[in-house]
């Protein structure tokens, strides 16, 4: 799983430079996580590599110290923001300060020379790996708007956004070298019908398909790439209010039917899991059953009638839906359930939601799945045993259950060459050319 | 700190293209060999007693920890890659571990049920052992080094070959073979490895301090000094110098440069060998067009015809005199010589980067190109080149990946190609340097 996957036939002729890629999107680009402007135009200190590990980025190299509880990151020298001004450790600490505010995972953070450190009261094993992450993405503080036009380092700047299309232009200074593409043009907030029309008659290079389209893309013959199994569905669950009980939770998790979410809702195309992390990372995954059990269900409801309990689901109308199905389980199991639409500050007892697996290591894996649910656990086990004690801990609350495993797709035009995707199933379109561009000489 | 991870790769040796039909009792003769070949390597590879040897005894260790001697029903599940022709043996190695340590397998009235799951992650294989009592469950594990051998084996004539050199999770743009050991290219930094019985060991690597942000598909070529110990190479922006102190130990020297590169060897042994043909006697070189990927067309010394920009050249020995092969940023294959640039047919397949290769066979010289095609995979080809038509004299050889980068051995007596692949579950390392050589049928 999580493999990061490419079109075929990549290389042929090397890249040609030059030409326009147009992407359409559902939602807002600037989106964290996974919006696809903020990973062109904004880099962090670390970024994922294929293995899950972190790799080097604005940061050159790192140390932790103190168990894990100080980490020193040393700035790439030499690294300027698309306006021409330098990155510096002071810089790189507004930032960060900026994105996270207070819900940062660290107690502090300064600069030091050209290093920034890290100092926190808990140890912070997985720092790198998370410093990968959509979240701690660096701007240039005090530039640009830092929602829809912010400052950066990465391989494309802003340059407009009008009409609902957001123009990215070629970074030519970028440390990381000037991408192929001259520059990206992202129409957003358009529907994935108008997105595939516009596909077919060639009025877009790269468009969405959602995990319940995958199979519907692959009948129209759309050439597709997708990342599989990268992002979790799981409902998290207050342990508060209607379900402090935690019976009432365990008796929620037994009463989901995974398989008819999978086959109904997502028409196949998601793996059904009752653990955490996939089984193709831990080995292990087996050990978490995932069959519905009513009748073990009832038991543990105790013939207790609970108050009416609220579903929120975040996300469009396959989100819904199957917001729509789980309330179905749950009244065959004797609750009632409301379901409403959700946001980030609006949660319900139950909130389904969707969580991007950061990487393909389990420990990093697991926390940034934690952290994405709003359960700050650092993971400090690393062996398969102390992995399982750590999700089985966490699963036995009940305050999380896993449901399945969902891919991320895009379709893309005949035009479109070396497209990836990253872990998170996030395009890596610095590294994307057009084959349909003429030769161009160096400025 | 982020520690680039190498390994090194068992030789993965796959051979294709007949050119050629074979004669009965040739084929029967190469099947014969190939029989002895495949025996010999599962000989080996079946080498160490029993690879299960050890996990049983421990998960066997675990289990005995939990349950204490008694009765258990043994229930064994393969969820792994293990050939289930080799599950009995696991079973009876692992009835054997837990007799020894007080656990006697008994039928499935037992009230013990010891549930074992042959399992596997990305990384490595996972036994996980379920040890029922009643209505408790409890856990133990063990992990198990994944047995990896991979090999695919097929038939030829006139014959491309390759075998797996080394391989990265960074990207490597160039690498050389010395006597010292292995020089690797990547972006950034010069890596030195040495042999060591596991395999290539990392020893040192050095920063190469471009102050220019890189192309976004960067390039470089690396020759050997004419010694054999140390190394030139053309990196970007850059060119840089190297010479052993030790194996451990090098002393490079880089700076911005935007001098040519060598297209071929600064001073090769070979050129004296075709002291008849003077464009190799002469090195040439080409400029580089350090904000994109390719050469500016710019050769010196000056053919006398006017190259475009190109993505690769060679110098081709030809029994007419030399020439100058370039391969032009629109996709065309010109052969400059003589003053003059003629078109070369049969090229269209062709990908950006060829090399020659001496193979001794036919022509004697052929040119390796990569595929252009949509495919799954690139390939390479060889090519000869009578009267500039590009005539396939291999079939094509399946590289299981990109190829970024293609260059002649000093001697040319093979070729290397720097291969990315495809992100497969549980393959870390996606940049992988390939030797390409041919044999004569």
């Amino acid at each position: 799983m999580v493999a990061a996957l490419a079109l075929p036939g990549a290389a042929r002729t090397r890249p040609r430079y030059g030409g326009t890629l147009r992407v359409e999107v559902e939602g807002d680009p600037w989106q964290r996580p996974g919006g696809l402007a903020r990973g062109l135009v904004l880099d962090g200190l670390t970024a994922m590599s294929l293995d899950g590990t972190a790799r080097p980025a604005l940061a050159v190299e790192w140390k932790s110290e103190n168990d894990n509880h100080r980490w020193q990151f040393r700035l790439r020298p030499g690294v300027r923001f698309q306006d021409g001004s330098p990155l510096n450790s002071s810089g790189v600490v507004a930032s960060l300060t900026d994105e996270c505010g207070g819900e940062c995972p660290w107690t502090a953070v300064h600069a030091a020379g050209s290093s920034v450190v890290f100092t926190s009261d808990s140890s912070l094993p997985n720092l790198p790996e998370l410093l990968a992450g959509d979240d701690y993405r660096i701007a240039l503080a005090g530039a640009g708007n830092p929602v829809t036009a912010p400052v950066g380092t990465g391989p494309f700047q802003f340059t407009a956004f009008s009409n609902g299309i957001l123009t990215l232009a070629a970074n030519d200074n970028c440390w990381q070298g000037r991408p192929f593409l001259d520059a990206i043009e992202i129409r957003t907030n358009r529907s994935i019908q108008y997105q595939w029309l516009d596909l077919n008659v060639g009025r877009a290079d790269l468009v969405e398909v959602p995990a319940e389209q995958l199979r519907q893309a692959h009948d129209q013959r759309l050439t597709v790439v997708a990342a599989p199994s990268v992002s979790l569905l799981a409902l998290t669950v207050a342990d508060t209010g209607a379900l402090a009980n935690p019976n009432l939770r365990a008796a929620i998790a037994l009463a989901v039917d995974r398989g008819a979410l999978s086959n109904v809702v997502f028409q196949k195309q998601g793996e059904i899991t009752a653990s955490l992390l996939p089984a193709e990372v831990t080995g292990y995954g087996f050990l978490f059953p995932a069959e519905r059990d009513l009748n073990k269900a009832h038991e543990l409801r105790g013939g207790v009638s609970p108050p009416s309990i609220t579903l929120a689901a975040e996300g469009g109308p396959a989100m819904q839906l199957a917001a729509q199905r789980i309330a179905l389980n749950l009244h065959d199991a004797g609750f009632n359930v409301q379901v409403a639409a959700s946001s980030a500050s609006q949660r319900g007892d139950l909130t389904l939601r969707r969580l991007a697996l950061a990487s393909n290591q389990p420990q990093p894996a697991l926390e940034s799945i934690l952290r994405a649910a709003g359960l700050s656990i650092p993971v400090s086990e690393s062996t398969p045993e102390g992995l399982y004690k750590t999700e089985r801990e966490i699963l036995d609350t009940h305050t999380i259950i896993p449901l399945l495993y969902l891919p991320r797709a895009y379709a893309v035009s005949g035009r479109v060459r070396d497209l990836r995707l990253s872990l998170d199933g996030t395009p890596q379109l610095a590294n994307v050319s057009l084959s349909d561009v003429q030769p161009e000489a160096a400025p | 700190m982020d520690q680039a991870r190498k390994r090194y790769n068992p030789p993965k040796r796959e051979i294709e293209g007949n050119m050629k039909p074979r004669s009965g009792l040739r084929r029967v003769l190469t099947i014969a060999v190939l029989i002895l070949f495949a025996a010999g390597l599962r000989g080996s590879v079946a080498a160490p007693s029993d690879p299960w040897e050890q996990p049983a005894a421990a998960l066997a260790d675990q289990i005995a920890a939990i349950l204490g001697p008694s009765q258990a029903h043994l229930v064994i599940r393969n969820n792994s890659q293990i050939p289930i022709d080799e599950i009995p043996a696991i079973r009876r190695l692992l009835e054997q571990d837990l007799k020894a340590r007080g656990i006697q397998a008994s039928g499935a009235e037992s009230a013990n049920v010891i549930r074992v799951t042959l399992g596997e992650n990305l990384r490595e294989r996972l036994w996980v052992a379920e040890i029922v009592e009643g209505n408790e469950t409890r856990i133990a594990m063990v992990r198990v080094e994944p047995a990896a051998l991979q090999l695919q084996v097929s038939i030829s004539g006139i014959t491309l070959r390759k075998e797996a050199v080394f391989s990265a999770l960074q990207p490597i743009i160039a690498a050389l073979e010395t006597a010292d050991g292995l020089v690797v290219i990547e972006p950034e930094e010069i890596v030195f490895f040495a042999h060591s019985p596991d395999g290539w060991k990392e020893q040192t690597r050095v920063s190469i301090g471009q102050r220019r942000p890189l192309p976004r598909d960067p390039r470089a070529v690396v020759y050997p000094v004419p010694d054999g110990h140390g190394f030139e190479a053309w990196v970007t922006g850059m060119s840089c110098k190297g010479l052993p102190q030790s194996s451990a130990d090098w002393t490079v020297h880089c700076s911005e440069s935007d001098d040519p590169w060598f297209l071929t060897p600064p001073q090769s042994t070979r050129n004296a060998a075709a002291a008849d043909m003077s464009i190799r006697v002469t090195p040439l070189r080409a400029f580089y067009d350090s904000a994109r990927d390719y050469f500016t067309g710019v050769v010196t010394p000056n053919l006398g015809a006017d190259p475009p920009p190109f993505y690769t050249a060679v110098v081709l020995p030809r029994s007419d005199g030399g020439g100058l092969l370039l391969n032009g940023i629109d996709g065309r294959v010109m052969f400059a010589a003589g003053g003059a640039l003629k078109p070369v047919s049969g090229a269209r397949d062709w990908g950006s980067d060829f090399a020659l290769l001496s193979s001794g066979c036919g022509s004697a010289t052929q040119i390796v190109a990569s595929s252009s095609g949509e495919a799954n995979a690139d390939s390479l080809r060889a090519y000869d080149l009578p009267a500039l038509e590009a005539i396939p004299a291999s079939a094509p050889l399946t590289m299981d990946g990109t190829v970024t980068a293609l260059w002649s051995a000093p001697d040319d007596k093979s070729i290397f190609a720097v291969v990315r692949k495809p992100a497969v579950a549980g393959q870390n390392d996606p940049y992988e340097v390939d030797r390409v050589t041919a044999i004569c049928n």
